[in-house]
């Protein structure tokens, strides 16, 4: 970039009439353009890095949630209605079998009763089937479960506990997920290469906290000029394994027992579903946030605040319950996207402990064959074998 | 003495080798194309008889030894009773709206029952049957992850982390071996066949005429340079003395032609040759070729777009339906709320069994067709950014110059 300014101001130089003038004003007319175009280039990566994609990951996100939020509301759930038709009908039938069979002859009557009952019981099993819980679109799509909703699409979990019905929201998903999975795996490599080069740091510090003697030793070793040092030091940048699955497994646990204070889950399925959702499996058996309040409390709740501010203690504390499920959630989503980073942070490390091992492990490997050809040579005969066999 | 011992190593070296050689070969073997699908395969069919055995086994434990769990609440039996009850004591004073109000009520409580035992699932016997299991285990290792049939007992959660840990490293292997491979005959069929490179005839024409352009840009550039010299050192000779001009334009102009002479025998050489050099260059330029990011697309979408239409026929889903299955499963999202054989599981058994086990050849097949897809498209993207490069640096050399 520079080279194109120093080259591009001599043009200017001789094409210009007063030479001095021309030199004043060309400089003063690049200042503010190489100013506005080093911010532009600041800007790029900073959008680039770490905190940029974890900024847009998290737009993308809320946007997204936005977005099918007023998809599937739109969404006119045919079903509800036409299971409260189902049952007046059935209730009607019953009345009538009663009204038909006016005296008492109970055989008869459960029979005929129990007829209608299990042909609605196969009706109803045939709606659920089809996708009904039970809670209408504005009930289930809240926004912080559409936030958890876009959060599954994009990391490819995919709990499924939440789907869209409409068309327009499927075809909305599918083109989702096609600009956001790429998106998040941007955000995974850069959140890896961070998180390792920190961790790496920060492991390489209090190695040498730890071990300050053998420093000095090391120091010496180097002064000596001896390759031990080189050897020591190269070695030192080696995060273990080890360390990084402690990491997991600490990350894991921490997971679980928040998850089983918050759900109310045994620990068993606490760390289940961690495992799963690290994973990125995502069966859906136990969703977070699954036990919410569904958005017809909320807005119950902030009406009834909005009607009086001399609050009750009681409504306060329903209030507090439920902002405090919103930061739950909230602090479920990162612990999801932080988690993510951590699993890229091992992956990297491990890969470049594994580069390295296999590489001392061939050289160990050479110089072990080549110690035993040596003294096998050397015990069993003249050096000149050494040579005559090189020719083979 | 040595040359005894040098025979004797001689002897025993190959019997050594061999058995190296077989090592290799069989460790080649096992990570090879195939070793690798077999191997995918034969661990997604043990996970899926260890799954059944576990969940079977911890149900009928539970069965055993908790029985009161597994009362079945009859719902409908209750229902009915309450109904009854209602007519017994309605029967005296005869109000039809009280009454029907009274039985809608029994009818919401029916309902809901009705609800939860079908968010439950089919039981689970019915479940885990092989071909569940094994779509089961399909779904942990490619971490899809349907949901609709999931682990109840504890041993059943815990195997599956423990398979999940094991199995999703295997299936990476397998995704990058596979896709690896399928790029690379892709690639050669794309260049064998698109490009016409399959018939030999059309190859050879069309790099000797590729060869004939080459030979007269390359003459058009010596012709420009040559000028360019002559121009050029005409200048600065005329600059400074002009009595030496003629020898010095002279002299130019016998190297010139004694140079043209020899990049035209240059020239020449590759392009006087025999059969065995152009399809030396057709062999190299097979290496060379990438194929272009709308292929890639075209194939994964048609592929969901073939999925849609199978699926569609077998399932009974529409063709939108059908394609978001696709696009969920492929992209290991997995959302669960369309699954091959739910449908189908409660009419005919062998029809579900066909059915999941096309599905999951559907999968490995598709999934490892995406790694391909991927692995071309980088290569494109990687080719793409270098010709940039190249024309950046080419543009501002011109400018330079």
């Amino acid at each position: 970039m520079s080279n194109k300014f120093q080259r591009s101001s001599p043009q200017v130089l001789g094409a210009g009439v007063g030479v001095d003038a021309s030199v004043v004003s060309s400089t003063a007319s690049n200042q503010p353009r190489k100013r506005v175009k080093r911010c532009c280039r600041n800007f790029v990566t900073f959008m680039c890095t770490q905190v940029g994609v974890g900024a847009l990951i998290v737009f993308y996100a809320i946007c997204g949630a936005l977005a099918f939020m007023n998809i599937e509301r739109e969404y006119v759930d045919k079903t509800a209605t036409y299971v409260l038709e189902l049952r007046q009908n059935y209730s009607q039938r019953l009345w009538n079998i009663t009204e038909e069979l006016n005296l008492i002859d109970k055989p008869l009557w459960v029979n005929e009763t129990n007829a209608v009952l299990r042909e609605y019981q196969v009706q109803i099993a045939a709606i659920i089937k089809n996708g009904y819980v039970g809670r209408s679109p504005a009930q289930i799509w809240s926004f912080p479960a559409a936030l958890m909703f876009c959060l599954s699409v994009i990391t490819m979990i995919g709990y499924g506990n939440m789907v869209p019905r409409t068309p327009w929201g499927k075809g909305f998903t599918v083109i989702y997920a096609t600009f956001g999975i790429p998106l998040y795996i941007l955000y995974f490599l850069n959140m890896g290469r961070v998180l390792a080069r920190s961790f790496k740091f920060l492991y390489r510090s209090m190695h040498d906290c730890t071990q300050e003697r053998s420093y000095d030793a090391r120091l010496e070793a180097l002064e000596n000029g001896s390759s031990l040092g080189a050897l020591t030091l190269r070695k030192k940048i080696i995060v273990p394994s080890t360390a990084c699955l402690w990491v997991i497994i600490f990350y894991v646990l921490t997971g679980t027992i928040m998850f089983a204070n918050w759900e109310k889950w045994s620990f068993l399925n606490s760390f289940y579903f961690c495992m799963t959702s690290l994973c990125k499996i995502g069966f859906g058996d136990f969703v977070p946030g699954a036990s919410l309040t569904t958005a017809a409390d909320v807005d119950a709740a902030t009406h009834k605040l909005r009607e009086d501010i001399s609050a009750d203690p009681n409504e306060v504390s329903e209030l507090q319950r439920i902002t405090d499920q919103h930061s739950k959630l909230a602090i479920n989503f990162i612990y999801m996207l932080l988690g993510m980073g951590l699993v890229a942070m091992c992956r990297n490390l491990m890969r470049e402990e594994v580069r390295v091992k296999l590489k001392e492990m061939k050289e160990d490997a050479k110089l072990c064959v080549e110690d035993t050809r040596l003294r096998f040579v050397g015990c069993c005969g003249d050096p000149r074998d050494l040579y005559e066999n090189d020719y083979y | 003495m040595s040359s005894r011992r040098s025979s004797f190593r001689r002897r025993e070296k190959p019997a050594f080798a061999r058995f190296k050689d077989h090592c290799r070969h069989f460790t080649a073997f096992m990570f090879s194309n195939v070793g690798i699908i077999l191997l995918v395969t034969f661990y997604t069919i043990g996970g899926a008889f260890i799954f059944q055995a576990i969940e079977i086994f911890e149900y009928e434990k539970l069965k055993t030894d908790k029985p009161y769990r597994f009362h079945e609440r009859n719902a409908s039996g209750d229902c009915l009773s309450r109904i009854w009850e209602l007519t017994a004591e309605n029967i005296s004073f005869y109000d039809r709206q009280a009454y029907r109000k009274r039985v809608n009520d029994v009818l919401l409580d029916y309902q809901r029952a009705v609800v939860k035992k079908q968010l439950l699932g089919p039981d689970v016997d019915h479940q885990w049957s092989f071909s569940g299991a094994f779509l089961y285990s399909l779904t942990v290792i490619t971490t899809i992850g349907y949901g609709n049939i999931t682990p109840s007992s504890d041993w059943g959660k815990l195997v599956t982390i423990l398979y999940a840990i094991i199995g999703m490293p295997l299936f990476l292997l397998y995704l990058s071996n596979i896709g690896d491979v399928l790029a690379k005959s892709f690639k050669w069929i794309y260049s064998k066949v698109c490009l016409c490179r399959i018939c030999p005839g059309v190859a050879k024409r069309r790099i000797i005429r590729e060869r004939r352009k080459l030979r007269q840009l390359a003459r058009a550039l010596q012709l420009h340079n040559m000028e360019s010299a002559r121009g050029s050192s005409s200048t600065s000779y005329s600059s400074t003395s002009k009595s030496t001009t003629n020898s010095s334009s002279s002299t130019g102009s016998s190297d010139y032609t004694k140079s043209s002479v020899q990049t035209s025998s240059v020239l020449d050489v590759p392009y006087s040759d025999s059969d065995s050099d152009i399809e030396r260059e057709i062999r190299g330029s097979t290496d060379e070729i990438t194929v272009p990011l709308t292929v890639c697309v075209f194939v994964m979408v048609s592929y969901i777009l073939s999925g849609a239409i199978l699926f569609g026929r077998w399932e009974d889903w529409n063709y939108l339906d059908g394609s978001y299955f696709c696009f969920i499963s492929l992209s290991s999202i997995g959302f669960g709320d369309l699954v091959p054989g739910d449908r189908v599981i409660t009419v005919d058994k062998d029809k579900v069994e066909v059915s999941f086990i096309l599905c999951a050849v559907y999968l490995l097949l598709g999934m490892a067709l995406i790694a391909m897809c991927f692995n071309l498209m980088q290569e494109q993207v990687i080719h793409n950014m270098r010709a940039i490069k190249r024309g950046f640096k080419a543009c501002f050399r011109c400018r330079s110059s």
